[in-house]
């Protein structure tokens, strides 16, 4: 097995509404190993998108730690996240989050935007990537004159343009047709060949089963099973 | 990512929103052009009077007056008209026979050698004018002559020459016109006039001439005089005070008459030696023409020249003793004193004032003007610091707006690594940008206002017939100043919008539609 890389204990994400309490989350114990590809599924609700936005530094823990390599996230300063986002993390979001008014090629440099890349390297790099996923003649078109499925691609294009130990995917199949499934399907298990870490929230079973080391499912905030691939199954 | 990147970006945003960039930027335009335009008369204003002041040499000058028993007010108003005045002595000689003063010391020669001795005072000379009437070919020109002793030529009050040469010596036959001569009289070809020969005369009243018609004149018998007073009503006090009152009126309109018309011819030929460069308007204190101290005593001998009121104004003032008209007791209304370089002015008034007598000094003078300026000036600037803060509310406004509409940018831009310093930088980048926008087209507007000023305030100017005098200028630190403040408030008013802009929640950034 590989070298543990994340690791959450008792994380809680806790929304107090008045009287009531939302629990996105609620006391998760999780192992993420490097060069895994590890899938969260779930219905919805159930907190993955809070999870992962935890384990990405952008929300805040109500209770219990995430390590990465060891250290603790949250005892980091703001500073120190933001360049563990910029250096080791590749997001794509459930609803893309593109910026509307700027073009796909802007979209995906904006990534490099953090650890002193140069314009031109920027650029090519963006280009090749945009490329590599099919978008090679859509590089000036902003996201409104894009597909669903185009502004997905343009998303994960963002996320992995920066070559991410980490990649966390929120839904990255969840626009796409089978062919475009299938083609960044091909390219998650690439990349994860090279070493990449990855964790993606899918509504989609099979897909999980088919490229997944190992599936987490979660339900009102816990982890309620785990499923190593190959057929070892586990309760949590 | 550097500032080459960030501008990039900013620029993008703002030319995305240009109507909102243009709308606020002209807040800035237009207070920058209202701060530069005003502070650059101010400016030109305060340039223009100091190198007036020592283009006149009125820096290393003094005027030393007499000192009078006044109320105070009669002297604030006095030392007004005097200042105002200083060419046109006749005026504030005129005032004397309204307001009674009594002389503490007169300046007389005793005072003069006295004044000359005062550490840091390299001349004194007295200013003695005369009316009279200048023939050069078949034309007469009544005007006013000044005698100068030698060495005041050598001061920056009266070195400049137009054309020709100085005097030579005190006793030469010799006279100097002045650009103010020339222009009163439209003499249309000055130069020509240097080696020409001159006649100037005076009627010489005397005023003996004057007494004598008190005594007698065609109109008056003392015995029909006595003859209409009643001296049974000579008790009554009211009676008394009437009839001296008369007789004093009558006295005096005898005296006027005797001294108009029993008088002689004085007169003199001299040679124009040169033009003196005083100027066009009323700015130095030099009288029309200038003769040579000589023929001044000739002149003076012989009470040639005095106005009658004038005469009149120093018999009442005490200035001339009526029995006793001997050179001793002769008084100046002014004598100047130029004053050597390094020396404090406040040190050679004090010394004045211990000898009994009023100096009026243009430097201090000057540092009053300045002090004015300076209020002035920092009136104008709070116009336009006011004006700029109307605009800076109008960036805060702006950027907040920005923001609210850029949240899940701003979201993205956080979940990609940006920290917290390099949202705030991007958006005070942002304001940033408006603030040289405006700072710069402002500084152009301002300048194109203020060309504007000077040309309407030259053109009335040339019309008035006055020296045009560049009211506005644009000195380097007013550009510097006016870019700086710019850039500064708009920087100011971006910087809370852009903390915020850091503390977005990139959660609920990215999470809202
Ligand atoms: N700011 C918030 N305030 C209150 N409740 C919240 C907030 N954010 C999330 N929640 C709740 O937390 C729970 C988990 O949300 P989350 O987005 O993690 O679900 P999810 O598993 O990603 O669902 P989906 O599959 O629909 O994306 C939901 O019930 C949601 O309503
Ligand atoms: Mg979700």
């Amino acid at each position: 097995m590989n070298k543990l890389w994340i690791e959450t204990a008792n994380l809680c994400r806790h929304y107090k509404r008045g009287t009531s309490t939302v629990k996105a989350v609620d006391g998760v114990d999780l192992q993420i190993y490097q060069s895994e590809y590890l899938a969260i599924v779930g219905s919805s609700g159930s907190g993955k998108s809070t999870i992962l936005n935890m384990l990405a530094g952008l929300d805040t823990p109500s209770d219990g730690t995430v390590h990465v390599d060891g250290t603790n996230l949250f005892k980091m300063s703001r500073k120190e996240i933001a360049s563990y986002r910029a250096d080791k993390i590749g997001m794509v979001f459930q609803s893309f989050n593109l910026i509307p008014h700027h073009t796909a090629l802007y979209n995906v440099e904006m990534a490099l935007f953090f650890d002193d890349t140069p314009k031109d390297e920027r650029i090519a790099k963006a280009t090749a990537m945009l490329e590599s996923l099919g978008l090679g003649e859509r590089l000036d078109h902003k996201p409104s004159d894009l597909s669903g499925g185009e502004q997905q691609r343009v998303a994960v294009a963002r996320a992995l343009v920066k070559n991410p130990t980490v990649l966390f995917a929120d839904e990255p199949t969840g626009n796409l047709d089978q062919e475009n499934t299938n083609q960044i399907a091909k390219l998650l298990k690439d990349l994860n060949k090279k070493g990449i870490t990855i964790v993606i929230v899918t509504h989609d079973l099979p897909f999980a089963k088919e490229n997944a080391d190992r599936i987490i499912r979660m339900d009102y905030g816990k982890i309620v099973e785990v499923i190593k691939n190959g057929g070892s199954n586990g309760s949590a | 990512m550097d500032l080459r990147d960030m501008l990039h970006i900013s620029i993008g945003n703002l030319w995305r929103m240009k109507l909102r960039t243009f709308l606020t930027a002209s807040g800035v335009v237009i207070a920058i052009a209202a701060f530069v335009a005003m502070l650059s008369f101010g400016a030109g204003m305060q340039e223009n009077v100091a190198e007036q002041f020592n283009k006149l040499g009125l820096f290393n000058t003094m005027i030393v007056y007499e000192k009078r028993t006044e109320s105070d007010n009669e002297r604030r108003h006095r030392n007004q008209d005097d200042e105002e005045n200083i060419e046109e002595d006749s005026t504030s000689v005129n005032d004397s026979l309204v307001v009674v003063d009594m002389i503490i010391k007169p300046l007389d020669n005793e005072a003069l050698k006295l004044l000359s001795k005062i550490r840091g005072v390299s001349l004194a000379y007295p200013f003695e004018s005369f009316a009279i009437s200048v023939t050069i070919d078949d034309s007469t020109y009544e005007t006013d002559a000044q005698a100068l002793p030698l060495d005041a030529y050598k001061t920056k009050l009266y070195s400049e020459l137009s054309y020709g040469e100085h005097l030579k010596s005190d006793s030469s036959k010799e006279i100097l016109l002045t650009d103010q001569f020339i222009k009163d009289f439209n003499i249309e070809f000055p130069d020509s006039l240097i080696g020409r020969q001159l006649i100037i005369s005076a009627k010489a009243s005397s005023v003996d001439s004057g007494l004598y018609a008190i005594v007698k004149s065609d109109s008056f018998n003392i015995i029909d005089k006595v003859k209409e007073l009643k001296f049974d009503s000579l008790l009554n006090k009211d009676y008394v005070s009437t009839v001296l009152k008369t007789e004093a009126n009558d006295a005096i309109g005898r005296f006027v008459d005797g001294y108009m018309n029993r008088n002689e011819i004085v007169s003199d030929t001299l040679i124009i030696v040169g033009i003196l460069d005083n100027g066009t308007g009323r700015r130095t204190s030099s009288k029309q023409i200038l003769i040579p101290m000589s023929i001044a005593e000739k002149f003076n001998s012989k009470g040639a020249g005095r106005g009658m009121m004038d005469m009149f104004s120093m018999v009442s003032g005490g200035q001339i003793d009526l029995f006793n008209q001997g050179s001793e007791s002769k008084s100046f209304s002014k004598i100047t004193l130029n004053i050597e370089q390094g020396f404090l002015h406040k040190n050679i008034a004090d010394s004045v004032k211990a000898l009994g007598y009023r100096p009026f000094s243009y430097a201090q003078e000057f540092e009053e003007i300045q002090q004015i300026f300076l209020y002035f000036d920092m009136g104008l600037g709070l116009i336009g610091l006011i004006a700029l803060i109307t605009a800076s509310l109008g960036i805060v406004n702006t950027m907040v707006m920005s923001i609210i509409e850029r949240k899940r940018e701003i979201g993205i831009l956080k979940s990609l690594g940006a920290d917290e310093t390099y949202i705030k930088f991007l958006f005070l980048t942002e304001s940033g940008m408006i603030g040289t926008i405006g700072a710069s087209a402002g500084i152009v507007f301002g300048w194109l206002i203020s060309r504007l000023g000077s040309f309407i305030v030259r053109s009335f100017m040339e019309k008035e017939g006055v020296d045009a005098i560049e009211l506005f200028t644009m000195p380097i630190w007013l550009v510097l100043t006016a870019f700086a403040i710019g850039l500064t408030v708009a920087l100011a008013a971006g910087y809370f919008p852009a903390s915020k802009a850091a503390k977005v929640d990139p959660v609920e950034a990215l999470r809202s539609d």
